[in-house]
């Protein structure tokens, strides 16, 4: 699948002997900006363990909540004068995998879903559909409380529920897709060559839905972090004392009467996160020409 | 018209259904044994084996399932944990606060949303509309707790708002009802204002191309009136776009609730949430489930009655 979308990329990006600076400014803004955001987070959530100046568990309570800027302690220190950027740092793997591993899994069987669907006769379909129809009843997040408050706190637990969530609004975007490519005249060619309909899903309707796929899971990254640090802001995921940006942001949010700024960085981080996944996926749309969609599942 | 909401009606049972059963199963994927829970470990093995016959445990999974509806159907939900009273009643009573922060943001995200979205359809190329295109972007991008926050924050800083609940002490004046809505309703808004603003902006902008706009500007109808025939062909792209918000703000207004104690159905669930009291936590998933089917309900009753062409 990513295949296709790097080919399409560099389809797009290059002209013969075209410089690499030159190649770069013909790339969308948002695209530029927005993968320079997720690449920034992705190798602080890698090599996070490494970077951190300080520990993210052990703090000296002497130290507890000084302020944004303090020498040594450049994002402050938290109620238990554990350094904040460390755990920002720490913390990023947890809200990453988190953010982005739901969308894969998701992804992938919301895809499967969809074309299964979208190949089907009208009865298959309307069964797959309605029953998917259920999970849009409920407000997304709300439905991963239900899931992930039923299967218990854990990072494991919120990325089942988170999953779960996503099945459905992704199902639905491949199904539409599939929809409108069923006549397509290389889809009747293929089923008169006698192609089986595994062989048709593989080699020609996944290929021609995964561009507007790429894009709208993108989006739902970003989407994603925000719900996953919003079910650990209400301790549903990580457990403590290990950081994750929203399990941070729950502890930092009964400071914000002391210390405002302090209690600010964990949420400046999701948002940074978030805008930074969306810009990403407003880009790659720019790029792979795919029309709009809400993305607010 | 009354044949239309009657189908529609209908048409949201089966929905509903399947809510509830899903519901029911993250009941039932709780882990741990709920009589053993309820007696605690010194129980006899007859008394357990009496309560787990009595709350029906034996019995076959839909069997259960039929009686859970049953009782839901009553308005029994189960007794909350924590509080040791009805949770149906007590999530009820939350849900009623929620309304008020989610009709008030609803009324921002539109009116804001409309306004900017106009903006940017009538003058797609000027610095003002391209400034609040890609800011509409951020707007989609920020999380609702992180908004709240900030406008804590601001309110600590200026002074201007109250930070929290929904009634100054000893006061239950409306003026006071509406300072303590103003942030939060603002906080929770944000995101759904700059999806109806974008959305919006493109069904205007696709209408203003069409042929009949063309032939009135021929005609030399005045901008003012050729905008408000565009506005009301946009009517019910609108309102599609609006009633998907409400989907999105009652989730979103969760975290607001909590950020602002604002003692809706999201405060609720995050008290519950950290009490483990999972009757109270399904009954707030529930009634905002149901609300949103009859929220969707409303919708298409809505665009028939402004749009005929629904109706048939």
């Amino acid at each position: 699948m990513s295949a296709v979308g790097v080919n399409l990329i560099a389809a797009a990006a290059t002209r013969p002997r075209a410089r690499p600076l030159r190649r770069l400014r013909q790339l969308p803004l948002a695209l530029v900006i927005g993968g320079t955001v997720v690449a920034v987070l992705l190798i602080t959530a890698v090599f996070g363990p490494l970077l951190a100046p300080d520990s993210a568990t052990a703090g000296n309570i002497a130290q507890r909540l000084w302020n944004v800027g303090t020498a040594g302690h450049l994002l402050g220190t938290d109620g238990e004068g554990r350094d904040v950027l460390s755990r920002l740092i720490i913390g990023a793997r947890p809200t990453m995998i988190a953010g982005i591993v739901p969308v894969l899994v998701g992804g992938i069987l919301g895809t499967a879903l969809g074309i299964l669907a979208g190949m089907s006769r009208r009865g298959v379909r309307s069964l797959i559909m309605r029953t998917l129809d259920v999970f849009y009843a409920f407000p997304a997040i709300l439905l991963a409380i239900a899931i992930g408050a039923a299967l218990g706190p854990g990072v494991g637990n919120a990325i089942i529920s988170l999953s779960i969530v996503l099945i459905a609004p992704i199902a639905r975007v491949a199904e539409s897709e599939v929809l409108q490519m069923r006549s397509a005249d290389f889809m009747e060619a293929a089923y008169a060559s006698g192609a089986r309909r595994v062989r048709i899903a593989r080699r020609h309707v996944l290929p021609n839905i995964a561009p507007p796929l790429i894009v709208y899971c993108t989006s739902l990254i970003g989407l994603c972090i925000v719900y996953a640090a919003g079910l650990s802001f209400l301790g549903l995921g990580v457990v403590p004392p290990h950081p994750d940006w929203g399990g941070m942001l729950n502890d930092l949010r009964s400071d914000v009467f002391t210390n405002s700024v302090l209690s600010l960085v964990p949420a400046i981080a999701i948002f940074i996160a978030s805008i930074g996944f969306n810009l990403l996926g407003g880009g790659l749309r720019q790029l792979l020409n795919v029309r709009e969609r809400d993305v607010a599942a | 018209m009354t044949r239309f909401i009657a189908r529609r009606l209908l048409l949201a049972l089966p929905i509903l259904l399947g809510v509830s059963i899903v519901v029911f199963i993250t009941i039932k994927i709780v882990p741990g044994n709920p009589v053993a829970t309820l007696l605690g470990p010194n129980a006899t093995p007859q008394a357990r084996a009496e309560l787990t016959s009595r709350l029906g445990l034996n019995d076959p999974l839909p069997v259960q399932y039929v009686h859970w509806l049953w009782s839901a159907l009553h308005g029994n939900l189960g007794t909350s944990i924590s509080l040791q009273q009805g949770a149906g009643s007590l999530a009820l009573t939350a849900f009623g606060n929620t309304m008020i922060l989610v009709v008030a943001a609803l009324l921002i995200a539109l009116v804001g949303g409309v306004a900017l979205g106009t903006m940017i359809a009538l003058r797609p190329r000027s610095a003002i509309a391209r400034l609040s295109s890609s800011s509409t972007l951020v707007l989609i991008a920020a999380p609702q707790y992180s908004v709240a926050l900030l406008f804590v924050v601001f309110a600590l800083r200026t002074g201007a708002f109250p930070t929290g609940e929904m009634h100054s002490t000893g006061s239950s004046g409306f003026g006071d009802l509406l300072s303590h809505l103003f942030l939060p309703a603002l906080a929770a808004a944000l995101a759904p204002l700059g999806i109806v603003a974008r959305m919006f902006s493109v069904s205007l902008s696709e209408i203003l191309s069409q042929e009949f706009v063309s032939s009135m500007r021929a005609r030399g109808l005045r901008q003012r009136a050729i905008v408000r025939h565009a506005m009301h062909n946009a009517l019910p792209s609108l309102l599609t776009i609006t009633g998907l918000q409400v989907g999105y703000l009652l989730g979103g207004v969760l975290f607001v609730e909590t950020i602002f104690d604002w003692p809706g159905i999201g405060q609720q669930l995050y008290q519950a949430i950290s009490a483990r009291d999972e009757p109270l936590i399904e009954a707030g998933v529930l009634i905002a489930a149901v609300v949103l089917v009859l929220t969707n309900v409303l919708v298409d009753t809505i665009h028939a009655a402004i749009d005929p062409r629904v109706r048939a």
